[in-house]
């Protein structure tokens, strides 16, 4: 009985001991990475409610106050109404935010959910090749894809105007016309959106595929078997059973593309008269280039606030109750 | 008893001493000094700043000074991150008109050192004035920042197409004379060479700064607390800007700040006369070394009357007030920048205009930069830009892309001169 009970309490002590290892060697670390983290974002939450610039000494305390002074919500009162050249921009910029965002959602599905269907009809020798071409531009660094693009688009030596030229076409200055626009949108902002679509879309059809290939094949022979042809299959079967992964893939690249930055500061820098400034870059200028740190933590607040609506909306409209 | 108090003593003079802290180092004293020194990364400047630090080094054995770069982006963002947390190096490189952003954690120029009286005799106007806030003044430049008036001319291009060269212009419309002989079109009716390529950023400000002041105008009203930009000086110059390009010198959907770009088109050959500073020219070499065409460096005729025009100072450089060796710094300071032969050499290795007169106007300098000796006549016409709330901004963000939209054709001129007046007013608030 002894014998059992030291034995017992040995192997608890033991794995006490693992355990308490275990909680202190992760949780010290990520206590202070999150810590880290909530400082960060807690200063600049703080940030926001002042006019705010690391050039000036400011008050005291972290800088606060003095020449830095507070101005409760009159950042967001000038988004809204202001006559300011900030203001103006946040407007221009938020709005090529919506519409760069709004855009790529559809289009990226549009092409990823095709393309990623027909690979898994194809052979399996081929699957492999196919996928590893698709998902290439993901793994380049975004300053190549925007450099390989611009000099796509350069209006006198580029291949696109070459084709445009040899059809007897007039060719266009693709990143810097400003009068120019389909749908409502300037053609510069098509051009950044075909650019980042073709550097993103390998990301969305590998998920896709794996989601594909999760479908039991008894639904889809059970299908067969009622008589429906390939495209009842797809929207009865394929479709509804892939909408986790549609929920997911939805907001991870409405999530990405509401952040967007680097391909677009490359290309065009918010040019031509504004019509590519988004969020992210406009955020970045006026944090590091016009010193403006408490308009660009305003500015990122509700950049925050919007990708958290839009998230929760995706999440209520794509939701699930059941699993296969 | 004795003992006791020995013992306290003992303890007295290692508390002082340690509060007491070491007491600073002098030039030419035996203590070892490390002095950390901050410059944006510009292989020629950089070329220049190393030889400066040897020199100083030599004179003074116990200084060490070590010299970091950063990438220009990189180095804005440090600089901001730094100084609130005073962690910033001993000595500061600075473009001029950023001291009026940043003067609260500067040190100002101890008056031992220079006072804004001699600074203003030994430099050019427009690059000190971007040194002196508030009547203080905080560093001393190294060049002058000329954006106004300097072109970079295609000799090849000129002689291939019968143009008389070098250029004998008298006025503007003999420039754009030549630039409209010098335009080319392709099949597709795209222009592919533009022959005057004045519309990028710092160009476009400049000329349009410039042509207000040399048609009597201002664009500072009279206390220097707002900006003036709707007035019929700031409309004649949009004007003559807008007829130029109706005169096909240049496409500015084409030819552009981010499409084109002067230098980039010029050293490809795609640009007659491409307005743009003679720090250009370094650059152009430097990153076009297989250029062959021939080419020089001119100065533009004025619109109107004297070649007044608006600079924004230059590159110099300042010490933070947190370096527990000021003193050392600013001697290394007024030894870079003060000394004719230090300066001299610093601005032929990094193709600068002369922050000096005396520096500008020696034959060194004209032998290495045979463009400076023609920059001499406008020099002494360029007055300091003026301190603005925020430069970048009004010139990148406000004053660019509304000219630039007149010229595109999607604005008025009256439109872009009432939006220009009103952004660049509210960045005073």
């Amino acid at each position: 009985m002894n014998l059992t009970m030291k034995r017992s309490k040995k192997s608890t002590g033991g794995l006490a001991i693992a355990k308490r290892r275990f909680v202190t060697g992760v949780t010290v670390p990520l206590l202070l990475y999150e810590s880290l983290g909530i400082f960060v974002l807690g200063w600049a939450f703080v940030l926001m409610f002042f006019d705010y610039s690391s050039g000036r000494i400011g008050g005291p305390i972290l800088g606060l106050g003095g020449s830095n002074p507070f101005v409760g919500l009159r950042h967001f009162i000038e988004m809204i109404k202001g006559t300011s050249v900030e203001a103006g921009l946040f407007r221009t910029s938020l709005r090529n935010t919506l519409i760069f965002a709004v855009a790529i959602l559809p289009l990226n599905l549009a092409i990823t959910l095709p393309l990623a269907w027909l690979l898994e009809t194809i052979g399996s020798r081929f699957k492999a090749l196919y996928r590893t071409i698709y998902f290439l531009p993901v793994l380049t660094s975004s300053v190549g894809v925007a450099l390989i693009w611009m000099s796509m688009y350069d209006p006198q030596a580029g291949w696109i105007n070459a084709i445009i030229r040899f059809f007897g076409g007039t060719p266009f200055s693709w990143l810097s016309d400003p009068r120019a626009g389909f749908a409502g949108v300037s053609v510069a902002m098509w051009a950044v959106i075909l650019a980042y679509l073709w550097q993103d879309y390998g990301y969305n059809m590998v998920i896709f595929i794996a989601a594909l290939q999760g479908i039991p094949q008894e639904l889809k022979d059970a299908a067969m078997i009622d008589g429906t042809n390939a495209w009842q299959a797809f929207i009865k079967i394929t479709l509804p059973l892939i909408r986790p992964t549609m929920l997911f893939v939805c907001v991870m690249t409405m999530l990405s593309s509401f952040q967007v930055f680097d391909i677009i500061q490359v290309m065009t820098n918010g040019d031509p008269n504004n019509q590519t400034q988004v969020l992210m870059l406009d955020i970045y200028k006026n944090a590091f280039r016009y010193q403006n740190l408490g308009w660009a933590a305003a500015e990122s607040f509700v950049l925050f606030i919007i990708v958290m609506i839009v998230t929760i909306i995706q999440m209520r409209v794509l939701r699930t109750d059941w699993e296969y | 008893m004795k003992r006791k108090i020995f013992a306290l003593m003992l303890v007295l003079v290692f508390v002082l001493s340690a509060c007491g802290g070491k007491t600073p180092a002098v030039p030419g004293g035996d203590e070892p000094v490390v002095l950390r020194m901050w410059v944006h990364t510009n292989n020629a400047f950089i070329a220049g700043y190393e030889p400066l630090i040897a020199a100083y080094e030599a004179e003074h054995p116990n200084v060490d000074i070590q010299l970091e770069n950063f990438d220009y982006e990189l180095y804005l963002q440090t600089l901001q991150t730094a100084m609130p947390a005073g962690e910033e190096a001993d000595i500061l490189q600075l473009f001029g008109t950023w001291t009026s952003q940043y003067y609260e954690r500067l040190a100002p120029v101890p008056a031992e050192v220079l006072t804004i009286e001699e600074a203003q005799s030994i430099f050019y106007e427009a690059p000190i004035g971007g040194y002196i806030v508030n009547g203080v003044l905080y560093g001393m430049p190294q060049e002058f920042n000329c954006e106004y008036g300097g072109v970079l001319v295609n000799k090849t291009l000129y002689e291939a197409t019968g143009l008389t060269y070098p250029p004998q212009w008298e006025t503007m419309d003999d420039v754009l004379a030549d630039a409209q002989a010098l335009t080319q079109v392709d099949a597709s009716g795209m222009q592919s060479i533009a022959g005057f390529h004045f519309t990028a950023a710092d160009p476009t400000w400049a000329s349009f700064l410039a042509g207000i002041k040399q048609r009597g105008g201002d664009y500072w009203n009279a206390d220097h607390t707002g900006f003036t930009f709707n007035t019929p000086e700031a409309s004649a110059q949009l004007q003559w800007a807008l007829d130029a390009v109706d005169a096909d010198v240049v496409d500015p959907i084409v030819f552009n700040d981010s499409t084109n770009f002067v230098i980039d088109a010029f050293f490809q050959g795609k640009v007659g006369i491409g307005y743009i500073g003679t720090w250009a020219i370094a650059e152009g070499q430097t990153n076009f070394p297989d250029f062959a065409d021939e080419w020089a460096y001119f100065y533009l005729p004025s619109i109107q009357g004297d070649p007044v025009f608006v600079a924004d100072s230059g590159w110099g450089l300042t010490v933070s007030p947190n370096s527990k060796n000021q003193d050392i710094a600013w001697d290394f300071v007024k030894f870079a920048t003060t000394d004719t032969a230090n300066a001299t050499q610093w601005n032929i290795a990094s193709g600068t205009i002369p922050a000096m007169p005396a520096v500008a106007e020696s034959a060194e300098i004209a032998a290495a930069m045979p463009w400076i000796p023609k920059a001499l006549d406008i020099l002494p016409f360029g007055q300091y830009l003026g301190n603005m709330p925020d430069r970048d901004l009004v010139m990148y963000e406000i004053i660019y892309p509304h000219i630039l939209n007149v010229l595109q054709g999607v604005e008025t001129i009256d439109q872009a001169l009432e939006a220009i007046d009103t952004e660049a007013n509210s960045t005073f608030e």
